[in-house]
């Protein structure tokens, strides 16, 4: 059923007067495919979309929708096939919003400009199906941001085309405004079987709704195929020319597309290290504060596929490990010793006692002998597991000889902070 | 939200476009209406040989009737020829500064109608006046869109048209003062008066042929007027919904020139009517031109009608020029009005 190319470009290059945008592009996209676009700025996304509605004629190769040379199409006809959304629609003068759909049927209607019938009905099944109806007196111009491009798309669908390309066109929308408008064009897309072409700049949005990505860089296309073949670390970071991380979220698969973590590490070096106990993902929010403040981070002891284990692997934080459900051994705690020797300070995050990490009090005990600052986290009661409340008396000893409790993260950085300054 | 959807099938099974807001705009229509018809009436009854139908009896009276006629069709023809050149501007540049004079296109028109005035002589004069005036007000706007497009692009900028074309339109106007100051003394007065601008009628074949052009262009304009609404979305949008963008802005900036054009050689430098009565008319019915395009071409018919019965009688026997009256009852009144309701003219 999906056999027939909707859009093909032959070895397209494109631009304007003195500067080549596009540089002997090929590709194509069938009818029915959601394609995303995407691209560092300036690599020539915009340039691809406007040759292929024939606002720029290429310099060499040609454009074909549905087989047919586009610039050989009239443009009443074109725009029966292809319809743009572009980045924003500025309408200078105060239209309604039923006078801006109506546009959509503008190359449709006689040489009298009357709507028909037809004009009007697909007009109304356009909003209907942006959910715009209710719009449709006021102005387009006092709408929202998410609202305006819904008028926009009911105005491209008011056109009855089979390929709907969007520039960017989400991208500067509200989460839940893009939610919407991607939804609408998911439900186009599986309904109607409308073939779109989106430019993106949210990979990790694109790669769960799209069936085929492509990507660009510096006016040639790199990598056509599906998310997983064109989401690679390497490729992207290359790019868009900086470290990028690709995951795959565990439980429903979709890949998610991430700065690298090392760019946390926002505010100027410290050096000062901190050793952090923690376990069970009681880790992860200090340990991302931490890395931010621009502290050196270790961490120990933990279990293997502890959830603060996996956080300190993602970003990059030495650590020491025992094995997953297994108690802390004393190999492990000799290494997580010497951590806390290079430590400037060792925090204690919220995390519970039970028998097995009850050892790991011990590291914080040696930081007080060696005369570093320690921090506990306070409420050890309520997170105490322990057999006859070891940790708890073990805390209170630990208070008793000078270490201090925190509560929120913001009191613990300042009394980071004021540590340091002394 | 089911509610939301019987109301939306119901609204798409009788396809009724019919609202609250559309009967209170036929009713405002009305209104504008028996406004116009008012208005002319009255400026039929102003005149400096005093107020009320002269004596139909006498010749002189009869003369007088019928010289406040013809200076009723001067002033709808110019008034007409000026607003929709206006709304044409406007829309096509997308800028709510746009308007014969801005653009060089007026000044263009008059350098040409003051040399045909300086040397022509009679009818040949009188005909050859509104085409000289096209032709150099066309070439003055190629002249500027040529200035204006010199960009990476190829496409002017709506700021590089207006900012060129404020310039030609200077340098016209010096050109017109240096012709101005070498001609001879009757050559300066007929040149000098032209250029106050007044509705003294012209030849009955200069009236007939602008007449004509007129309704040519009016007519032209009005078939265009549907694509002037997805225009003013901007070039780019126009073209992706199928329209020859780029050959409507130009069959419409000719069309405008044309009329400005007319309007020029009909009665001399008329400013402000182009550039406030589309807004005034924008803001009272909106912005669709298929609407706009007429009623501002009556709209400024009659503004400039009613501004020229005031002119000749406020002081009489002596004649304010009407660009004066224009400006000065107009301008308040356009401030109102787009105070008022700017929201439904243009979006600033």
């Amino acid at each position: 059923m999906m056999q027939h190319d909707a859009m093909t470009f032959r070895n397209v290059s494109a631009g304007y007067k003195q500067r080549k945008v596009l540089d002997n592009v090929s590709f194509s996209v069938r009818e029915g495919e959601f394609v995303s676009l995407i691209g560092p700025n300036g690599c020539g996304k915009s340039t691809l979309l406007k040759t292929a509605a024939a606002l720029l004629k290429p310099l060499s190769g040609k454009v074909e929708l549905f087989g047919q040379d586009v610039q050989h199409i009239k443009p009443a006809t074109r725009a029966s096939l292809l319809g743009v959304v572009p980045q924003k629609i500025e309408s200078p003068m105060a239209f309604t919003v039923d006078q801006i759909v109506m546009n959509g049927r503008i190359s449709s209607m006689g040489r009298w400009g009357t709507p028909s019938s037809i004009d009007h009905d697909l007009v109304e099944r356009s909003m209907i199906y942006t959910d715009v109806l209710d719009l449709r007196e006021r102005f387009f111009t006092e709408l929202s941001g998410g609202e305006q491009q819904r008028v926009a798309l009911a105005m491209v669908l008011a056109q009855d085309p089979k390929i709907i390309m969007l520039d960017e066109s989400i991208s500067h929308l509200d989460i839940n405004h893009r939610q919407e408008v991607l939804q609408i064009l998911m439900n186009l897309n599986r309904e109607k079987q409308m073939t779109i072409l989106l430019v993106s700049h949210d990979l990790t949005l694109s790669a769960g709704i799209s069936d085929r990505f492509l990507l660009m860089e510096a006016g040639t296309l790199v990598k056509a195929g599906t998310p997983v073949e064109v989401l690679e670390p390497e490729v992207l970071s290359r790019v868009y020319n900086c470290d990028l991380h690709v995951q795959q979220d565990p439980y429903t698969g979709y890949l998610q597309v991430t700065g690298a973590i090392d760019s946390l590490r926002r505010r100027q070096k410290l050096n000062r290290s901190v050793h952090v106990i923690a376990g069970g993902g009681s880790g992860i929010e200090l340990y991302r504060r931490l890395l931010i403040e621009g502290y050196e981070v270790t961490s120990g002891v933990l279990n293997r596929l502890d959830s603060d284990a996996e956080a300190a692997r993602a970003l990059n934080i030495p650590v020491v490990l025992e094995q997953p459900f297994s108690p802390v051994g004393s190999d492990a705690i000799a290494q997580a010793l010497k951590m806390v020797g290079d430590a400037d300070a060792v925090i204690l995050s919220q995390v519970p006692f039970g028998s097995g990490n009850l050892v790991n009090l011990t590291l914080a005990e040696a930081a007080l002998n060696r005369g570093k600052p320690v921090f506990l986290a306070d409420g050890i009661a309520t997170r105490d597991y322990t057999e006859g409340k070891a940790a708890l008396a073990f805390s209170t000893r630990l208070m008793q000889s000078g270490a201090n409790a925190w509560h929120s993260m913001s009191e613990l950085m300042t009394h980071l902070q004021q540590h340091q300054e002394r | 939200m089911a509610m939301k959807r019987i109301k939306h099938s119901a609204v798409c099974a009788d396809n009724s476009f019919t609202t609250q807001s559309q009967s209170s705009a036929a009713w405002r229509m009305l209104l504008f209406f028996a406004a116009l018809m008012v208005l002319l009436a009255l400026s039929m009854l102003l005149g400096p040989s005093g107020i009320g139908i002269p004596d139909l009896e006498s010749p002189s009276g009869s003369a007088i009737l019928s010289l406040r006629f013809s200076r009723l069709l001067m002033g709808m023809m110019t008034g007409a020829a000026l607003s929709a050149s206006g709304v044409v501007f406007q829309a096509l540049l997308r800028n709510p500064l746009a308007e014969p004079y801005v653009l060089g296109v007026s000044g263009g028109a008059g350098l040409g109608a003051t040399l045909t005035i300086l040397a022509g002589t009679g009818v040949v004069a009188s005909f050859s006046l509104p085409v000289v005036a096209f032709l150099s007000a066309v070439v003055t706007l190629m002249l500027v869109y040529g200035i204006a497009s010199q960009g990476s692009t190829g496409q002017p900028s709506v700021y590089s048209l207006i900012l060129s074309g404020v310039i030609v339109s200077s340098i016209c106007s010096s050109i017109i003062m240096f012709l101005v100051s070498t001609a001879s003394v009757e050559g300066m007065h007929n040149v000098i008066w032209w250029m106050l601008g007044s509705l003294q009628p012209v030849s009955a074949g200069q009236q007939l042929l602008s007449a004509a052009l007129l309704f040519g262009a009016l007519a032209g304009i009005w078939l265009l007027s549907p694509r002037l609404n997805a225009l003013a979305l901007g070039r780019e949008m126009a073209h992706y919904q199928g329209l020859h963008a780029d050959l409507v802005i130009v069959i419409g900036l000719l069309f405008a020139t044309l009329l400005a054009a007319i309007a020029v050689s009909l009665s001399g430098m008329i400013g402000f009517v182009g550039l406030i009565v589309p807004h005034v008319m924008r803001a009272i019915f909106g912005p669709d031109h298929r609407k706009l395009v007429p009623l501002a071409a009556l709209g400024g018919g009659v503004f400039l009608v009613v501004c020229d019965a005031v002119a000749r009688t406020l002081l009489a026997p002596v004649e304010i020029p009407v660009g004066v009256v224009t400006a000065l009852a107009g301008g308040p009144f356009f401030l109102i009005i787009l105070q008022r309701r700017m929201k439904q003219a243009w979006i600033a």
